[in-house]
């Protein structure tokens, strides 16, 4: 994957993360984009693209956020790294199998969260319903976002070959 | 393609500088720069302006559509609106005399904190994080620890970062949140600290000799300088154990997922004038 793809798919899930953001207020309904852009990232290009990634999502993430700059940071180079080993170590080529390495790592990003949080301020406390949810949001936004770019392509391909069979009936 | 003790080595070098990023943030207790006030500015920009699409979107669908029923809601608003007035008849009534009463006591007089109405244009990109951006700022007159009311409660206050024309609340089940509390009918005073993952406030550093139940409401004590006195935290939801070890958990007046019109407090407790001559006229959208 090109440097520019990564780019440019990091900076869409921040722009659509912070465009949805209206939507989880109060925090009961909870999702996690950008995460998701660092795991598909990492999937697709190996650890190193997936935690520069998980880098640079999560410092714009800080950035917009307004709280610490460098939380989200670290914690999404460290699910994108990690992501990006399973991604080598494991056969992940079927969306649901992505969408539940996705859901793995919106878990660990949750609980390296709390810890990151104790260390820092207080323990938080853990909010199920919230976790459940991103993770329920995140998956099925991984699982449409996988099977829609392993789908596009041969579709794009199928409809192309359509059109040169007809021209080819055209002509003879 | 780098070789696996390359890659770890980056993976421990990048952990390492956001540690350190961290760190230097946690101890000079400065996370705002001119970087993050520029990007919470632009991403404000751009929610202000999907909340306004959204908004437009809503506005054509209610206004020209879905306009079933609205006669039969103009009857109940109308009948509402009368209520309401003669509501607002008793309160002017009772408020001029306690500025009689106030004037004959030679008492300080209660002044009205001036509000401004200000939209909800989104919630925090990152998941957990209880804050929300309003359409307000320092082109309003918006600052740092301004207190954010709605009809029902208090909202939270205004945190940094402060753009012209947005504003960056935390909400007050937020984490490290804090206001000065008290319980309504005693007048036992504490602090309702947020951040607790069940939603709930808990009301801290309260003298274990103070006697409350479930259902008693809590109000700002207005003691924290940022939050004026009286206005609704929650009503306590339930108590746990007794004496020292007791926990108070505290129900939020506010319905924190659907919040959509707050009242910015323009005034705070400390910066309000010693003694009025006349009483500061309420701001547009006051509620209170």
């Amino acid at each position: 994957m090109k440097t520019a793809v990564v780019v440019a798919i990091v900076l869409g899930s921040v722009l659509l993360q912070a465009l949805l953001a209206r939507f989880a207020i109060g925090g009961r309904l909870a999702f996690d984009l950008v995460l998701v852009g660092v795991v598909f990232v990492a999937l697709q290009s190996g650890p190193v693209a997936g935690m520069l990634a998980g880098t640079i999502g999560g410092v714009l993430l800080d950035l917009t956020a307004g709280g610490l700059v460098g939380i989200g940071g670290l914690l999404k180079t460290i699910v994108g790294f990690g992501a990006g080993v399973m991604g080598t170590r494991l056969v992940v080529a079927k969306p649901y199998a992505r969408a539940l390495i996705v859901a793995a790592a919106t878990v660990l990003h949750g609980f390296l969260s709390m810890a990151l949080q104790a260390a820092i301020d207080k323990w938080p406390g853990l909010d199920w319903a919230a976790m459940l949810s991103e993770t329920g949001f995140n998956t099925l936004a991984a699982y449409i976002a996988f099977a829609a770019i392993e789908g596009v392509p041969g579709a794009l391909s199928r409809g192309r070959g359509r059109q040169r069979t007809a021209f080819s009936r055209r002509q003879w | 393609m780098l070789s696996r003790r390359r890659t770890f080595t980056l993976f421990v070098v990048l952990c390492l500088g956001h540690i350190l990023l961290i760190s230097a943030q946690v101890q000079s207790g400065q996370g705002r720069s001119v970087l993050h006030a520029s990007a919470f500015g632009a991403v404000a920009a751009v929610q202000g302006g999907s909340a306004a699409v959204t908004r437009g979107a809503g506005g054509i669908w209610s206004h020209y559509f879905a306009l079933v029923g609205v006669s039969r809601e103009n009857e109940g608003l109308r009948a509402r609106v009368l209520s309401l007035e003669g509501e607002l008849q008793a309160e002017r009534a009772r408020t001029a005399e306690t500025a009689a009463l106030e004037e004959a006591l030679s008492l300080k007089r209660s002044v009205i904190a001036p509000t401004l109405a200000a939209r909800v244009i989104a919630g925090s990109p990152v998941p957990g994080t209880m804050t929300v951006t309003i359409d307000r700022g320092t082109s309003d007159g918006v600052t740092m620890n301004m207190a954010v009311i709605s009809g029902s409660g208090v909202v939270g206050r205004i945190i940094g970062p402060i753009t012209s024309h947005a504003a960056q609340v935390q909400l007050l089940i937020g984490r490290s949140a804090n206001t000065g509390a008290m319980v309504e009918k005693t007048g036992d005073a504490g602090l309702a600290a947020g951040g607790f993952a069940d939603g709930m406030l808990r009301f801290e550093l309260l003298s274990s000799a103070a006697t409350l139940a479930k259902g008693d409401r809590i109000v700002t004590s207005g003691q924290d300088g940022i939050y004026p006195r009286g206005f609704v935290i929650g009503q306590v939801n339930e108590i746990i154990g007794a004496g020292k070890a007791r926990e108070i958990a505290i129900a939020p007046a506010v319905n924190f997922s659907h919040i959509d019109v707050v009242l910015v407090v323009l005034s705070r407790p400390a910066a309000e004038p010693a003694a009025t001559p006349t009483p500061t006229p309420p701001a547009k959208g006051a509620g209170r």
